[in-house]
This record gives C-alpha cells, sequence and structure tokens, in this order.
C-alpha cells in the first residue's frame, strides 16, 4: 500500500515536473520573469494543503478505484492480490440471485424516487409561500428551517422515539385516540422506507428552500409587473417568469439533492439497522467494507455507484441546462 | 390548497369535539384562531358565491374584492401555522419529553405530549443532570468542541494558505493546481470512507488514542474551501498587498495582517461550515473511536446511549437536545454567514 502511494506520488510529481517546465518555456519566450523566491514561498505555502489533499483525498479516490479489482481483505492488508472483474461478477451475480445487493439497490431507487421530488417540491413550495412580505414572515422561516438546524444523527433518533411501536410513541399515542392499534412503522417493509422518505425531506427541506428563496429574491419584480399589466394569472405567472428565474437553483438543487439521497445512509443504519427492507446502497457498502473486512467488493459498489451518479448527473444537467 | 388544508383542521376540531373536549381544552393559539378563521373562510366563500352572481355588477366588485384580498391574508396566516406546526411539532416533543419522567411521558396524551412537565418543576432538569453527569455525555461534548475548534483553525490555515498562493501568486505549475481542484470539484465521489479507513489505519498506521488524529485531519483538508478562498482573495485589489510589500513586510505576514483581516466574511463562513461538519459528522469518529468512548465526539456517543439498560425516553431526549444546542447557537449567531454560504454553495455549479 506504501509502495502504491509513493508510485501515485512520483506519477504526479513527473505530470506537475513536465508543466512547470513547459510553463517556464512559454514565459521565457514570451519574456516574462519569475520571482524564484515567491514561487519557491509559493510552494512551501500550499505544501500542508498539498499533503493533506493527496493524502485524505486524492488517495481515497485512487485507492478506491484500484481495491475494486482486488481481493483486498480488511484484516490481511498485506496479502492483496489482483481479481480483475470478480468482484464485479460476484456483485451481478448478488443482483441476479435478489440478494442482499439486489433490495439494496431496490431501497435505494424507492428512497431516491420519493425524496428527490417531495423535498425540492416542498421546499420550492415553502420558499414561494414565505416570499410575501407579510409580518411573521420570518416566524414561519425559522419554523420551517428548524429541523435543519438538528443534525442527521439527532433526527434519527428523535424520530425513531416518535414512530416507537408502543402506545407511548408519539404517532401512536395520536393514533390510538382514533382507535387504531399500535403500529411498527419502521418494523413493517411496506411502509418503513416511506417513513424514512417523510423524515429526511421533512429534515432537509429548509435548507433548500433558503436556497430557493435566494433564487426567488433575484428574480426582478418589475418582470411580474409587466405579467400583471398583461392580465396574466398567478400560475401563467409561475409559469413563464419564476420557473425560467429559477433555472439555475433548480439545477443546483436537484443535483445535490439527488446526489445526497444516492447516499441514504445514516437513516436506515440508526433506525432499523441492517435490515432487508431497509438496506441502501451505500449502507450495503459500508457493511461489505467496515463490517465484514471485503474492501474490494465495498469498493466495487462505490465504483459502480460513481458510474451511476456520474451519468444521472450529467443527464440532469444537459436536460435542465437545455433548450 | 389552503382549502385543504381548512377542511382537515375542520375533522381534527371536530374529531376533538367527538371525544368530548371542549375548545378551551385546545388552548393552542392556531387552533382558537383556527375557529375564527373557520367562520370568516365560510363567509368569504358566501361571498364569493355573491361575487360570481354579480359579476356584471360593477358597483358591488369592489367591496367583495378587498374581502377577497382579506381573505387571502387569513388563509395564507392559517396555511402557515399548519405548516409551522408540521416542522416544529417534533422538535417541541423532543424538548417536552426531555423534562419528563419515564411515567410522565407514557402517560402524556394529547396536547400534553408537547408540553413540558410544568407539574413536577422540582424534577425538571433532572435527565439532563442525569445524562451529563452520570452518562458522562459533557465529556464527549467537551471533545467535540475541542476536535471543532482545533479543525477551524487549521482548515482556515491550510485552505487559506492554498487559496492565497492559487489567487495572487504567479509561478510555475499552477495550471496543474487549478486543474485538480475543479475536477475534483466536479465529478462526484461516491463515499470514500472505507479506503480512507484503510489509509488512517493502515497506511498512516495510527492506533489507539492517536486515531483522534485521523478524526481531525480529514476535516481539516477542503478543496471546496481552496475553491472559495480563492475566489474571494482575487477580488482583493493588488494595492494593499503591494504597499504591505513596500513597507517590508513577507508573504506570511502580508497573509495574516492584510489578507485575512479582509475577507472576515469568508473566514467566517468556512469557520461556521466547518464547525457544523465536524460537530454533526457521526460515522467517521464512530468507526476510528469504538473502542475508545471516552474519546468520542458527542454524536457518536448518542447511540451508545440508546443502548444502555434502563435508559428513559427522557434520558435519550436530554442528550438529543444537549447535542443540538451548540449548532442552534452557532445558527442564530452567524445567520448572516450561513447565508452567504447557501449564496457561495451556487458558485459550486
Amino acid at each position: 500500500m506504501g509502495t502504491i502511494s509513493i508510485i501515485i506520488l512520483v506519477v504526479l510529481a513527473a505530470v506537475l515536473g513536465t508543466m512547470i517546465t513547459v510553463d517556464i518555456v512559454k514565459a521565457k519566450r514570451a519574456n516574462v520573469k519569475y520571482h524564484w523566491k515567491q514561487c519557491i514561498a509559493g510552494y512551501v505555502m500550499m505544501a500542508p494543503a498539498i499533503t493533506l489533499a493527496f493524502v485524505f483525498v486524492l488517495l481515497p479516490i485512487l485507492f478506491s478505484l484500484g481495491y475494486s479489482f482486488t481481493d483486498y481483505h480488511l484484516l490481511y492488508p498485506n496479502d492483496i492480490h489482483f481479481v480483475g472483474f470478480d468482484n464485479f461478477k460476484t456483485l451481478f451475480n448478488e443482483i441476479g440471485n435478489h440478494g442482499e445487493l439486489y433490495n439494496a439497490i431496490l431501497n435505494t431507487l424507492k428512497f431516491v424516487v420519493f425524496v428527490v421530488p417531495l423535498q425540492i417540491g416542498l421546499a420550492l413550495v415553502l420558499a414561494l409561500f414565505t416570499s410575501r412580505k407579510k409580518p411573521g414572515v420570518k416566524v414561519f422561516k425559522v419554523c420551517f428551517f428548524a429541523p435543519v438546524v438538528i443534525s442527521l444523527t439527532v433526527t434519527s433518533f428523535l424520530w425513531l422515539q416518535i414512530l416507537a411501536p408502543t402506545e407511548s410513541g408519539m404517532l401512536n399515542s395520536f393514533l390510538s385516540v382514533f382507535g387504531i392499534g399500535p403500529i411498527d412503522f419502521l418494523g413493517d417493509p411496506e411502509t418503513a422506507m416511506i417513513w424514512i422518505v417523510i423524515m429526511s425531506a421533512w429534515q432537509g427541506c429548509g435548507y433548500q428552500m433558503l436556497i430557493f428563496s435566494s433564487g426567488l429574491t433575484n428574480i426582478r419584480d418589475d418582470l411580474y409587473e409587466a405579467a400583471s399589466l398583461d392580465g396574466a394569472g398567478a400560475w401563467d405567472k409561475f409559469v413563464n417568469i419564476t420557473l425560467p428565474g429559477l433555472k439555475s437553483t433548480l439545477l443546483y438543487i436537484t443535483i445535490t439533492v439527488f446526489v445526497g439521497a444516492c447516499r441514504v445512509m445514516i437513516q436506515p443504519m440508526l433506525m432499523t439497522g441492517y435490515k432487508m427492507h431497509t438496506v441502501t446502497l451505500s449502507y450495503y457498502m459500508y457493511e461489505m467494507g467496515y463490517g465484514s473486512y471485503l474492501v474490494g467488493l465495498s469498493a466495487a459498489v462505490a465504483l459502480l455507484m460513481t458510474i451511476v451518479i456520474g451519468i444521472v448527473t450529467f443527464i440532469q444537467r444537459k436536460v435542465l441546462k437545455g433548450d | 390548497m389552503e382549502k385543504l388544508t381548512l377542511n382537515s383542521e375542520q375533522e381534527l376540531l371536530e374529531s376533538f369535539e367527538e371525544r368530548g373536549l371542549d375548545d378551551s381544552s385546545l388552548a393552542g393559539a392556531p387552533d382558537a384562531e383556527s375557529n375564527k378563521v373557520l367562520e370568516e373562510q365560510v363567509e368569504i366563500e358566501k361571498s364569493e358565491l355573491v361575487d360570481t352572481q354579480l359579476i356584471y355588477d360593477y358597483a358591488s366588485v369592489s367591496i367583495p374584492k378587498n374581502k377577497k384580498k382579506i381573505a387571502l391574508d387569513v388563509a395564507w396566516y392559517v396555511a402557515g401555522a399548519v405548516l409551522s406546526l408540521i416542522f416544529i411539532l417534533p422538535i417541541l416533543y423532543m424538548l417536552a419529553v426531555s423534562t419528563k419522567s419515564q411515567l410522565a411521558a407514557d402517560r402524556a396524551t394529547g396536547i400534553a405530549m408537547f408540553l413540558p412537565d410544568f407539574a413536577n418543576l422540582g424534577t425538571f432538569f433532572d435527565n439532563y443532570g442525569r445524562v451529563l453527569t452520570e452518562y458522562g455525555i459533557w465529556r464527549n461534548a467537551l471533545n467535540s468542541l475541542i476536535y471543532a475548534a482545533i479543525a477551524i483553525v487549521l482548515n482556515i490555515l491550510v485552505n487559506g494558505l492554498a487559496g492565497y498562493v492559487l489567487s495572487k501568486f504567479n509561478f510555475p505549475g499552477k495550471k496543474f493546481f487549478t486543474f485538480i481542484i475543479l475536477f475534483l470539484i466536479i465529478v462526484p465521489v461516491e463515499t470514500s470512507i472505507i479506503p480512507l479507513y484503510t489509509i488512517v489505519t493502515d497506511m498512516l498506521g495510527l492506533k489507539g488514542p492517536t486515531m483522534v488524529v485521523g478524526v481531525i485531519l480529514p476535516a481539516v483538508i477542503s478543496i471546496f474551501n481552496i475553491f472559495l478562498f480563492m475566489q474571494f482573495f482575487e477580488s482583493i485589489p493588488k494595492d494593499y498587498e503591494e504597499a504591505a510589500r513596500i513597507d517590508g513586510a513577507g508573504n506570511l505576514k502580508i497573509f495574516f495582517k492584510v489578507i485575512l483581516p479582509l475577507s472576515k466574511p469568508i473566514v467566517a463562513t468556512v469557520a461556521v461550515f466547518c464547525f457544523i461538519g465536524v460537530w454533526n459528522d457521526y460515522l467517521w469518529p464512530m468507526m476510528l473511536l469504538s473502542a475508545y468512548p471516552e474519546l468520542m465526539p458527542v454524536q457518536a456517543v448518542l447511540q451508545t446511549i440508546q443502548s444502555i439498560d434502563g435508559v428513559t425516553t427522557g434520558e435519550i431526549m436530554a442528550s438529543l437536545v444537549i447535542t443540538s444546542i451548540p449548532i442552534f447557537i452557532v445558527y442564530i449567531a452567524a445567520q448572516k454567514y450561513i447565508v452567504q454560504g447557501f449564496g457561495s454553495a451556487g458558485l459550486k455549479m
């Protein structure tokens, strides 16, 4: 592992070296002079950032890529073999046999498909709702934003109590008024993922609301006034002025919410544990690596996820930026 | 939509009446309000009917229109109250239960679920006391604060210096670094947490309590923050720097005495987001420090508290509240910078 990272370091240094020489040659031709003392000082000042970025950002990415073609085992780090596409074959077999990975993909899909429109839609509604300049609007904004302040961990534990399957759980206590017996919301394979979706949207949408709000303030008021003079209704104004005005904000939010949703892991981890009806891709990847020590397989899952997410975000960008 | 929420409110009220609760027991302001609003809404609907009937009667148009505006306002406030309740009720529940004994928490139904235990003021903060002293969560909260403080200082120094060099210096090889930064920002990297774990435990060989270093260091480097600093420093006119240079100041002195003081907003934004990031981080410290509960940050220890034998719901809620308070304070104190952070988040695209 050490030797591999040294090789990577040498390769990067070589690329940097050639780029430096190219720059120097170019500068000589254009008669630009570098202050050498400045240059050295610059590199010295960047050294901590370069070192840390290399070890904690770049290496994990490259290793993740590399591990996926090996049988790296967490307990035997010195006994690594190159296994080609064996890891991917195992994974596709797992999907074919409707195993854990199959469930993980299905649950992640379920989460993404529900949470992305719900969270973005809710955030947009809240942003439009709070865009009216009325006394008290700030109170509403604070209320909508409050769940963002409590962390995902705290939210998960809080909702674990709210959804507790006993009579004393908040929701069950509420339902018992209507004579509906205690329901095991998170134990039921049908509803568990839905509750995780609702909780996540509840926690996160205040954040996107604020981003939408700042996007809304950038839309010029005179556009609305002109539209009003032309006799446009509220819906017309929304479709023809607000939405186009929010295009770049919408692009940013869709991509970040989508990528965040694909990575969902803390919620099922803390609320249900490793169960077939809530396991997600990230959770599966984590369990493979940290729980079962099969780093190679885990890295292969990560690589597949990166590819899929990369493709989908690329398409989103094209679709939303296009026309 | 507004009508829809009103209808559901009406159903709610009816259901309360069916259970023999009179209105006064629902002392909460929104409910009393909504009753009034309901009456008004009925009137408005009537007036709308009239409005359509008299649509050709010019004289009567102006009055209903004004009424319609008031109705819209009222409906807006009602919808706002209902929406706010959806977002705030679970948090009120957390605060309320954190003051109750298990018995009181189990007994509370209806509105009482969301009210603190005013009946037993003597035991009001008992859960907090037990969580802080008996379960020793204060130590973990202190750990979190220390880790966050170290990470913030190093984060600003390391990324700030890199941003300073990349934005103000002209040196060969600059393109290489700007390219890598843009590449790392644009490419969606899927959680590389497992390889990161192998690097910290295997390559760096961190063991035992030194794992703390592994908890803090990854939080220090942030490519996005380098990018933010670069963007901000580029907008600082060269004159300031040159004036300082003529006075004989060195690079570091210029960075600390000229650049950083001129960049307070971005420094504050980075500090705030770094604090929130470190304080809220759960999985990474959990992985590294699972064998050393006394070194864990507060988020990671929440899980441990859940699994203690005989822990009460109130104690769990108290631990959640304690964990949330610092973030709450930061959000209130640094509102301005957080909004700025949202603005800069848009740069990322």
